[in-house]
């Protein structure tokens, strides 16, 4: 079927702990949860990734640590949104994009 | 022999044996059955279906009767009005087009297949069923639906905000109307500004349906499109001469990554019907998207006659399905459009609530 090899990626619960972490409950019962710094560092924007050479131009180690997640929302039915301390605000998160980089010990 | 009093909860458990063939639940727990009157042996109440276009409409009416009929001793007459309210998918709230229910995105592999046409008749057609209805021309490089619906009217600005133009019993709305006397390629960050007012700064008031009509392929305004709004889903129109629905596969895929549902598929300009003998012919060896549905996984929703009184009547502004509603053609397209109202109806219920819980 098609929709089989991105059915894992489909949210049934998402959950914002205020500044720190978004967690996501997928449809097949995988847990994941992103800690703001991670999520920052692995953000898919033009401004993070070159998009010539597709080179990581912001990572992890460039983020201060105590940077927060100020804001999450849904973009249509397929991405996230945030918003971080820094001022960035331009990456949009595809469930596809969460669930691959998923930190957790099982996928990682 | 003395009879015990005919309930409501008698008669509801009686409707618990007639199910939905789409949600494949009993219509008593799908909330269907309102206005409950029990006077004598006489028991009357609405089934309230999720679509005005049900195409099962009938069979669920005659199933609720009989099923009340045989179930509960002393019923001597039931009277089952059909009713219909069209159910929103339980998404965001952001983004929201405040007052529309669901969106219904038509796209094709390439140019020129029946898109619009094909739009403009589901439109006009889920308007014909009762159905509260807009029709927006997303097609920056060629807006056409204008001219199929035959509206000379341009809509008028009210507090800045667009109000759409009547025509038909849709309320039409096209990105044409905002180009004015820009050159027919746009840039994109002009393209992507103009999507969003047609969806956001449109007064659409209450629909149940928003149609709206891609450009062919992908692009910026697709991806504009699902990033504005939250998409019920998404239908394909091909005809037998994509070659193998190569091309309409890119557009698929790219619905499927961005998350929106596939409705189904349409094959247009399928068959040819004499207008004289009225005989079949199959010009091109149709039947290639049914196949491609089925090994995708996805509903095929019908087949479209090429006929030429579509394209007379796409000219003349008025959908085949409004002007010859008892042709074949619009017999198609009514039918393809009620299948579609299904799978629009099997999304809203299907599809999970996408909120973030802040904690
Ligand atoms: N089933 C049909 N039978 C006969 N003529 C048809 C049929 N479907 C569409 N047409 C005609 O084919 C032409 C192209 O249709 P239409 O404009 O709807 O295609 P489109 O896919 O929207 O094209 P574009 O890519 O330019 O937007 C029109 O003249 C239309 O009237
Ligand atoms: S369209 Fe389908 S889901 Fe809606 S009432 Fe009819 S059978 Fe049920
Ligand atoms: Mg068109
Ligand atoms: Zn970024
Ligand atoms: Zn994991």
């Amino acid at each position: 079927m098609l929709t089989a090899p991105e059915e894992r990626a489909t949210p049934a619960e998402i959950r914002k702990k205020s500044g720190e972490s978004i967690t996501i409950r997928w449809v097949d019962g995988h847990t994941s949860t992103f800690a703001a710094r991670y999520l920052r560092g692995r953000c898919p924007c033009a401004q993070c990734v070159s998009e010539t050479s597709g080179e990581r131009l912001v990572s992890e180690e460039h983020i201060r640590p105590d940077i927060a997640l100020e804001a999450a929302r849904t973009v249509g039915n397929y991405a996230l949104h945030f918003s971080f301390s820094d001022g960035h605000t331009t990456g949009i998160y595809s469930f596809d994009y969460l669930r691959r980089i998923c930190p957790c010990e099982e996928c990682a | 022999m003395s009879e015990a009093a005919i309930t409501e909860s008698k008669v509801l458990d009686a409707l618990r044996s007639v199910m939905d063939p789409d949600l494949r639940r009993d219509i008593v727990s799908l909330n269907f059955i309102r206005n409950m009157k029990i006077e004598g042996g006489t028991v009357s109440f609405d089934v309230n279906l999720t679509t005005p276009a049900c195409p099962v409409k009938d069979r669920l009416r005659e199933q609720s009767r009989q099923a009340v009929l045989d179930r509960v001793p002393g019923v001597k007459d039931v009277r089952v009005n059909m009713t219909a309210e069209v159910r929103r998918p339980p998404a965001p709230e952001t983004g929201r087009i405040r007052g529309v229910k669901n969106i219904i995105a038509v796209g094709s592999g390439k140019g020129g297949v029946g898109k619009s046409t094909v739009a403009a008749n589901i439109a006009a057609s889920l308007a014909r069923s009762g159905a509260k209805v807009g029709l927006l021309d997303a097609d920056i490089y060629g807006p056409s639906i204008p001219i199929m619906m035959r509206s000379k009217d341009e809509p008028e600005i009210k507090d800045q905000v667009i109000q759409p133009v009547n025509a038909h019993g849709v309320k039409l709305m096209s990105m044409g109307y905002l180009s004015g006397e820009m050159p027919l390629i746009w840039r994109g960050p002009m393209a992507h500004k103009a999507l969003q007012q047609s969806l956001l700064g449109v007064n659409w008031g209450e629909l149940d349906y928003l149609v709206v009509d891609l450009p062919p392929g992908t692009g910026d305004v697709h991806l504009t499109l699902v990033q504005t709004v939250p998409v019920t889903g998404a239908v394909i129109v091909s005809t037998p001469q994509d070659v193998g629905l190569q091309i309409s596969m890119k557009t698929l895929r790219m619905f499927q990554q961005t998350k929106v549902p596939l409705l189904g598929i349409i094959e247009n300009m399928s068959y040819y019907v004499c207008p004289h003998c009225g005989g079949r012919d199959e010009i091109f060896g149709h039947g290639g998207a049914a196949l491609a549905a089925e090994s995708l996984g996805v509903p095929f929703l019908g087949e479209i006659p090429l006929d030429p009184a579509i394209r007379k009547h796409s000219d003349a502004g008025m959908p085949v399905v409004l002007a010859e509603p008892e042709s074949a053609s619009a017999r198609a397209l009514a039918e393809l459009t009620g299948k579609l109202a299904q799978q629009v109806s099997i999304q809203a219920f299907r599809s999970v609530p996408l909120t973030i819980v802040e904690e």
